[in-house]
């Protein structure tokens, strides 16, 4: 199937700037190019609040270099795990999407309300998985782009856009991690849409895999699924390592980059866009 | 709500894929050839139908006409011109085939009616009068020999009908 089409994308994260061109044409999405660049630990640090880019310079050649050989200079950005507050939501009747969002979100943002881009992604019914991200925390990301030479066109968010592509596909009944450098998602699916919806830090130290299991465990609870051991689908970084230290038993293989290059295999929201 | 969320600090109108712009593109392309296609389809169908409304002018006015010819051919095979069977012809032919003991009272030639001859005969009894008529059926230019009501008296008398059929006697 021809590509009529393609689009830039360009994630970020704490290891690495990750960047795709996406062929989109009658019969799907397909990836055209792919390339990654390291950073120094440091250079980029994602949170919800504070500076991301402490090392924006660096941060802003890693950008140029990664999209070097992949043509465009508009882009869709991706923000990672960590930058935004998640909750699932069910919207009373009437009510405005991101209004109510933010009413939610309000009291637990590590910044004030005013300062909030709020949208939502529906998920069934009158159910929404909504997201609320600091607006000058979304400016550096869009400054560092903009440094680069690039026109940033969109900005999404990392977990929303692999959650969508869960969401799209019909996940079954089970526990899905989303793994960014610092932070996770974890989403218990019941019928195809998130039952239950947890978002926190990452501790990459030793037993990460089981505190992995004792959270998902939990959310399948909150879900209405008490059964043990609980069947936990693993994206993103460190997904390998991670579902080895599970156990291939009660570990899947989740939302995966194209094959072809070894380095996309762990970028759960590049898995997201072409699933 | 988007489809998939947008937190940029200046959203943008959603830049459509090239394939759904060329879509949008061929659909309208389409649509113009479809629209172009009707006006010729329309425009055709009215001249159809004005040469089908003129195909009927036609037919109507050969149909008049040839009613007018018929008319004029049937009035010519009904006619017979004068020319063609003059009375001392007719005469002269009828006269051969009498027989010595009957004679015509009366003839009358209707030209108009295709030569239709109408003689008033007077036999001096049955058997001649039997003669007369074999005689007149027997004459090729005669035709419809109709014999009509006899007054037998002392003599037959009668009409006869025929239709002068030409040629000699």
């Amino acid at each position: 199937m021809a590509s009529l089409g393609t689009r830039l994308y360009l994630g970020l994260d704490a290891s690495a700037v990750t960047a795709a061109g996406i062929g989109e044409g009658l019969g799907g999405r397909r990836a055209r190019g792919f390339s990654r660049v390291p950073l120094e630990p440091g250079a980029l640090t994602p949170s919800p609040s504070g500076a991301n880019l402490s090392r924006g310079d660096e941060a802003r050649e890693a950008i140029r270099r990664c999209v070097e050989g992949l043509g465009g200079s508009r882009v869709t950005l991706v923000l990672p795990d960590g930058v935004a507050r998640l909750a699932l939501v069910d919207l009373p009747e009437g009510a405005d999407p991101r209004d109510y969002v933010l009413f939610r979100l309000a009291a637990s943002l590590p910044f004030p309300a005013g300062e909030a881009i709020v949208d939502a992604l529906p998920a069934g019914g009158r159910r929404v998985v909504g997201a609320a991200v600091r607006r000058a925390t979304v400016a550096e990301y869009e400054q560092a782009a903009a440094g680069a030479g690039l026109e940033v066109e969109r900005v999404h968010l990392a977990p929303l856009v692999a959650l969508a592509a869960l969401m799209r596909t019909g996940s079954s009944d089970t526990v899905h991690a989303v793994l960014g450098d610092v932070a996770l998602c974890l989403a218990a699916f019941r019928g195809g849409a998130p039952a239950v919806l947890r978002s926190r830090r990452r501790d990459r130290s030793a037993g990460e895999a089981t505190r992995l299991r004792e959270v998902a465990t939990r959310a399948a609870a909150s879900a209405g699924d008490g059964a043990e051991p609980v069947r936990i689908v693993v994206s993103g970084a460190g997904a390998a390592r991670l579902r080895r230290e599970l156990g291939d038993e009660s570990a899947g293989r989740g939302l995966e980059g194209p094959g072809e290059w070894p380095d996309a295999a762990e970028v759960a929201w590049l898995g997201g866009l072409l699933s | 709500m988007s489809r998939q969320p947008d937190f940029s600090t200046s959203p943008r109108p959603a830049r459509h894929p090239a394939w759904g712009k060329l879509a949008v593109g061929a659909g309208l392309v389409a649509l113009v050839l479809a629209a172009g296609e009707s006006w010729r389809a329309g425009q055709e169908a009215g001249q159809a139908r004005a040469r089908l409304s003129g195909v009927r002018r036609e037919v109507e006015t050969a149909s008049l006409r040839l009613k007018a010819l018929d008319a004029r051919a049937r009035g010519a095979t009904s006619a017979l011109p004068a020319a063609e069977a003059p009375p001392a012809r007719i005469v002269a032919n009828l006269a051969s085939i009498l027989p010595g003991d009957t004679r015509l009272e009366r003839l009358s030639i209707d030209y108009a009616r295709g030569g239709a001859l109408e003689m008033q005969v007077v036999a001096r009894d049955a058997a001649s009068w039997d003669r007369l008529l074999d005689g007149l059926s027997r004459a090729p230019w005669l035709r419809e020999v109709q014999s009509g009501p006899e007054a037998r008296e002392a003599e037959v008398r009668s009409v006869v009908r025929a239709r002068w059929a030409g040629g000699a006697p």
